[in-house]
């Protein structure tokens, strides 16, 4: 029963990470329709910016993950302007933007390995001793009780915030035809531009959140990255509530199935689960 | 004299002074550097491992040459990143041996990294010196390939000798990185440690890049072990430890040679207290803790660096001797008894290109800080 429990717990740790990959995935998904691999990047970004803030110039925890929070939204802002709105406006295909992206991947990884060093950095040195609760016979700690309650929260406020807003109107309106809603009027580059800093905000928060939990490093943006896509396509691409049901989903999958078999097999029931949904229901759990 | 004499004259002088000049020991001597080819782990999982030893190789390289170089030749050192991953050290040693034409590769550090290009430095006859490979297979993967770095059968071995006579147990976990070194230690843990009469409880393995271990250490103290034998790299051992401790998990955990990184005490303070860890005995001296400690700025000598180190002396000798003919480095490395390093008193190598004996120590972290346990 115990070991149900924490695996239970394990499962739905590990989706509320792969939930906030998944929700800037998917939202920006939503807007452009193409798979920006840079997010995963985005996520590194943010947390190298707490660790910055933190070790350098010695913030507390809190004004340092807000501010690292605003940096990879700022990061991923950017890379709209920089790179991809150029390459849209020259009506660039979804592969050559998803080519973009793969090299923007490499080059921040590769940048922040140069100024940081390669090194794996546990956030939690800066945020003192841990707390351990007890639930049912489990065991989290305060990081992983905020991973949850962050994955939740931001689900729930952005979900509001798009259905509430104009703002959420106009993504909805670009996400159905971004042509229509061109000529209806909607700024349609600032709005994707909102986005992209939205998206990537909230990538960032997963990345400083991980750190905390377990450590940041260069490279971590790509496994992140897989994990956060296959959930957005298991829920139904584009899908907010998708993206988060696919990251629960996925990630109590891959902890409770390997209960009776070794460990090692938790990425193949990752993939497994997304080849799966890839013959059997490419539209996901929820389409969009 | 006719323009017939003449030309039968230039040819004379030309003969006669050619053959002259030909005849005259005149080649200079070859001045130009002896390169040879560097693979370790610059980035990714390991880093800190490959950068010290890097660091070590820089000293060693630099003494060779203060001392005049190799039959006066200097010696020059390619450094490639092999990242703790068989694909890109195999690119890695495919660029030094067939761009950069190497005679010697001194590397990988990884086993997986060893384990990928060992194929093509056989084929191409390039001699391969490890400074810290382990896996047990590499034994077998042909006469160019040695290392200086004892096979992980003496580890595995040790570590069960140890877990059942000093510390008592008689059935403990396993838990272990999917990699070349983790699958090679652990098998012959289990072997030794079921054949002394103890118990395997339970046996869990991870992706190397894997930080999230809590799955696997649940199922491990859902199986009650006395102990639990912790073969992990740097990077996924410092959450893997308070993961465990943060599971409740409090029973002696044990590791294998990589958790010599002083960034793993450090980083999981007292999360890392009581662990423990088998290394192999470096007698090291003074005068390379103080060049290392001018070049990486502390006191850390990782795991491999005093091996990578005397890689390089033990290969400066074989060349100084038998030149850099790749076949003769070879086969001279296969006579050759390096005493005095600062790895070991005594290097050797078996007919597998293995290192001949090894001496293991215990070391026990506590506040942050690893010391040998008396």
């Amino acid at each position: 029963m115990d070991l149900f429990v924490q695996l239970t717990i394990n499962g739905v740790i590990a989706g509320a990470i792969y939930a906030l990959i998944a929700l800037g995935f998917a939202l920006i998904f939503g807007v452009t329709k193409f798979f920006n691999l840079a997010h995963g990047a985005v996520a590194v970004v943010g947390g190298y910016a707490a660790f910055f803030f933190l070790e350098h110039a010695g913030l507390g925890v809190l004004p340092a993950a807000a501010l690292a929070v605003c940096v990879a939204g700022m990061v991923g802002f950017a890379l709209h302007k920089t790179v991809f709105l150029p390459l849209r406006r020259r009506q660039a295909t979804n592969l050559v933007l998803l080519i973009a992206a793969l090299g923007l991947l490499t080059v921040i990884q590769a940048l922040i390995a140069m100024f940081f060093g390669s090194q794996f950095h546990p956030l939690s040195q800066f945020a003192g001793a841990q707390e351990v609760y007890r639930i049912a016979g489990g065991a989290i700690t305060l990081v992983q009780l905020i991973i949850i309650i962050s994955a939740l929260a931001v689900f729930g406020l952005l979900t509001l915030f798009l259905k509430k807003t104009k703002f959420g109107k106009a993504v909805k309106a670009i996400g159905d035809d971004e042509e229509v809603a061109q000529i209806v009027g909607i700024n349609t580059h600032a709005i994707i531009g909102y986005v992209f800093f939205i998206g990537s905000a909230i990538a960032g928060l997963g990345g400083v959140l991980v750190g905390f939990d377990t450590g940041i490093e260069p490279t971590m943006g790509l496994s992140l990255l897989l994990k956060g896509i296959i959930a957005a396509i298991v829920g139904g691409v584009g899908s907010l509530s998708g993206a988060v049901l696919g990251a629960f989903l996925l990630g109590l999958a891959e902890n409770l199935g390997i209960w009776h078999i070794s460990g090692e097999w938790k990425d193949a029931i990752a993939f497994g689960i997304l080849i799966f949904f890839l013959i059997w229901r490419p539209r996901g759990i929820l389409p969009r | 004299m006719n323009a017939k004499e003449i030309v039968w004259i230039i040819i004379a002088i030309v003969v006669i002074g050619g053959g002259w000049l030909l005849l005259r020991d005149t080649t200079p001597a070859d001045t130009s550097p002896i390169k040879i080819g560097f693979i370790g782990p610059l980035t990714g999982d390991a880093a800190s491992i490959g950068e010290n030893a890097r660091a070590a190789v820089e000293i060693a390289v630099e003494e060779v040459n203060a001392a005049g170089g190799i039959n006066g030749r200097p010696l020059e050192v390619i450094y490639e990143d092999g990242q703790c991953n068989g694909a890109v050290a195999s690119n890695a040693a495919n660029k030094l041996i067939n761009i950069d034409r190497v005679p010697v590769i001194l590397g990988g550090a990884c086993s997986g990294e060893t384990s990928a290009f060992a194929g093509a430095a056989e084929q191409s006859r390039t001699v391969t010196l490890s400074y810290c490979s382990s896996a047990p297979a590499i034994s077998q993967a042909g006469d160019y390939i040695f290392r200086d770095y004892p096979s992980d059968t003496f580890q595995g071995a040790f570590a069960a000798k140890y877990m059942t006579e000093t510390l008592g147990t008689q059935n403990v976990a396993i838990l272990y990185a999917k990699s070349d070194w983790g699958n090679g230690i652990k098998d012959v843990f289990r072997r030794e440690f079921e054949e002394m009469g103890g118990n395997v409880v339970a046996e869990e393995g991870y992706e190397q890049t894997s930080r999230d271990l809590r799955s696997q250490l649940t199922k491990i103290k859902a199986a009650n072990p006395e102990a639990v034998y912790f073969l992990g790299y740097t990077e996924a051992s410092i959450p893997g430890l308070k993961q465990a401790k943060e599971l409740g998990l409090n029973v002696p955990l044990f590791g294998g040679d990589a958790w010599d990184d002083s960034k793993i005490w450090t980083d999981t303070g007292p999360a890392g207290d009581e662990a423990m860890y088998s290394i192999v005995y470096a007698p090291l001296n003074e005068e390379f803790r103080i060049k290392m400690k001018d070049r990486v700025g502390t006191n850390e000598i990782t795991i491999c660096s005093p091996q990578a180190y005397d890689g390089v002396k033990v290969l400066s000798q074989v060349m100084e001797k038998v030149g850099t003919d790749s076949e003769a480095i070879k086969n001279e490395l296969y006579n050759t008894i390096y005493a005095g390093g600062v790895s070991g008193d005594r290097i050797e190598f078996d007919e597998n290109g293995d290192l001949v004996g090894a001496n293991y120590i215990v070391k026990k972290a506590m506040n942050g800080v690893a010391e040998p346990v008396q």
